[in-house]
């Protein structure tokens, strides 16, 4: 199979795929619902008016944590960067809580909050753009470490009736995105687009910085605009979802497994791969135990270890 | 053709070397000597227009090389360095093709079977010995068609078959009008393939002169703070008691 080489044919798979899954998850909850044939306009309304905005929602915010994964793993040269890595998430965290004391109730405002918050971050870490890798991951892990702690310091002032609401969002929930549908799916493939735009030289970053260069990409610029990308992404999806844990960090690896490690593949893989498995981890998350629901970020990685860490070993 | 003028190089607070200026051609090759930390490595970066100069210029066919995009400059210079990472898994094919900017499926082939690489083509990175990744770094070298290559210890790692495969790549490349610059450490090798020896002595000198002249124990025993033996070709470090 050389589905990595031909795009059209990787992208009419993964359209496919997602397709089945989408299809799969409308139908499935606290009730099965055929998506061809609902009984009764009640059934009309889960179907198209609650599930299917909350499939698209996890569709697009599990692409662009993919996505936005593989880029920080090539920008950083660390096959361990994921979206949160530069601290994001945390000051992400730092806005919504912050947003939470001052208006509580609002989720609208928790998202107003996590949106400044994530984008403070992302200025936090454009300031330190100018350092190699290493060093540029290293200042993030730092920033991280503080967006935790002022996190953990607001959390202990917090109501204990927000702490649970709180708590909710750290571990991602996509059942109370304010943000719409279309907009979500837009940037997903706006982020897509200039990824593989930008993928040849991407795959020259495979080689390090100064291999880059010499081959002519103008490593400096393209850091930054990579970082800009990566950054813009992470704060839309956690606004939309709060933070989803290991998304980001596994499906990048497990496409290049899949499909070997040149960019063109990885990412149109990945945006799609990365939004089946939050589809897939967030139906069970919903089913599972319902009417309750489970936390999603549990479900991403406990589908996720599994699978990755099969191919891991039937790759050795 | 590469033109180095009054050229100083400084790390930090540094100075690597200060004053070098020297004129190559295409067809001969250079070969750049010195002690651990003297900035040959440096150079090599600086040639391309990857590190800044402190003071001088580099011009390239009377033009300064700064003036070149990075664009242009990958189509004059082709840079053999460090061991690229392996950590993501790109194939040696892969990372050939990444060299060749496509269209010259024959330059790869002619390349992997040079460098004695046909077997290992759909192998990742990772799963080699560092010399044959020295090896596929010398094929990338050669897939790409430009006029002056920066070679930066192209025998590292490398066994002395592939070693002996490489000088004579370098010989053979000059002589079809290359201009060759490479960092070597071994008298022997230098002996064998320099036209003009470039030698930075690390206290901040830098001397350019036709190999016969610089190859000299009266020469390299002050910089490199060895006894040397023999002359001309045979020219080698003293070890031990003889």
């Amino acid at each position: 199979m050389k589905l990595q080489k031909n795009e059209l044919l990787l992208i009419a798979a993964f359209v496919g795929i997602a397709m089945f899954v989408i299809f799969i998850a409308l139908g499935v909850g606290e009730h099965w619902i055929n998506p061809l044939n609902p009984s009764s306009d009640m059934e009309v309304l889960i179907l198209w008016e609650i599930r299917l905005p909350r499939i698209l929602t996890a569709f697009a915010v599990g692409g662009m944590l993919a996505l936005a994964g593989a880029w920080f793993q090539v920008l950083l040269g660390n096959p361990l960067a994921e979206p949160y890595v530069l601290g994001v998430a945390g000051s992400a965290a730092v806005g919504a809580v912050s947003a939470m004391m001052l208006f509580p109730d609002s989720t609208l405002a928790m998202s107003m909050g996590a949106f400044i918050g994530a984008w403070v971050g992302i200025a936090a870490v454009l300031s330190f753009s100018f350092l190699g890798a290493t060093r540029l991951l290293l200042a993030g892990v730092v920033l991280a470490a503080f967006w935790g702690a002022i996190l953990m310091l607001l959390m202990a002032l917090l109501p204990e009736r927000s702490l649970m609401l709180a708590y909710a969002w750290m571990m991602g929930d996509l059942s109370s995105s304010s943000l719409p549908v279309w907009s979500l799916l837009l940037v997903w493939l706006l982020a897509l687009m200039c990824g593989v735009f930008l993928s040849l030289s991407l795959d020259k970053l495979l080689l390090g910085e100064r291999h880059a260069e010499a081959l002519g990409v103008h490593v400096q610029r393209l850091r930054l605009i990579l970082l800009f990308l990566a950054s813009a992404v992470t704060a839309i999806a956690v606004t939309a979802a709060g933070t989803i844990g290991f998304v980001g960090l596994v499906v990048p690896h497990l496409m290049r497994l899949l499909f070997g490690s040149l960019h063109k593949a990885v990412l149109i893989s990945s945006a799609f791969g990365g939004g089946i498995l939050l589809i897939m981890a967030d139906t069970t998350a919903r089913t599972i135990i319902s009417p309750a629901e489970l936390p999603v970020g549990v479900l991403t990685a406990m589908i996720g270890v599994p699978i990755f860490l099969y191919l891991l070993l039937r790759r050795a | 053709m590469l033109d180095i003028q009054d050229l100083s190089l400084r790390r930090g607070n540094k100075i690597l070397f200060e004053s070098l200026s020297a004129q190559m051609q295409v067809g001969q090759v250079v070969v750049v000597l010195g002690p651990n930390g003297a900035g040959k490595s440096t150079l090599l970066l600086a040639l391309q227009g990857m590190f800044p100069c402190a003071n001088g210029e580099i011009q390239y066919q009377q033009k300064p090389v700064s003036t070149y995009s990075r664009q242009t400059l990958s189509r004059i210079f082709t840079w053999q360095g460090d061991l690229p990472p392996s950590e993501f898994g790109l194939t040696v094919g892969q990372r050939l093709a990444l060299s060749a900017d496509a269209k010259t499926r024959q330059s790869i082939e002619d390349a992997l079977q040079y460098m004695d690489l046909g077997l290992l083509e759909q192998r990742a990175l990772g799963e080699l010995s560092s010399g044959e990744r020295q090896r596929v770094e010398i094929a990338a070298t050669m897939v790409r068609d430009n006029p002056i290559w920066l070679m930066d210890e192209p025998t590292a790692h490398l066994d002395m078959r592939h070693q002996v495969d490489c000088l004579r790549l370098i010989k053979q490349q000059s002589k079809d009008g290359r201009l060759i610059i490479a960092v070597l450490h071994d008298l022997q090798q230098a002996a064998g393939v320099a036209d003009v020896v470039l030698l930075l002595d690390g206290l901040g000198g830098a001397t350019v002169g036709d190999a016969a002249s610089m190859l000299t124990a009266a020469r390299l025993e002050p910089v490199f703070q060895v006894k040397l033996t023999g002359q001309g070709k045979d020219l080698r470090p003293v070890y031990g008691e003889n």
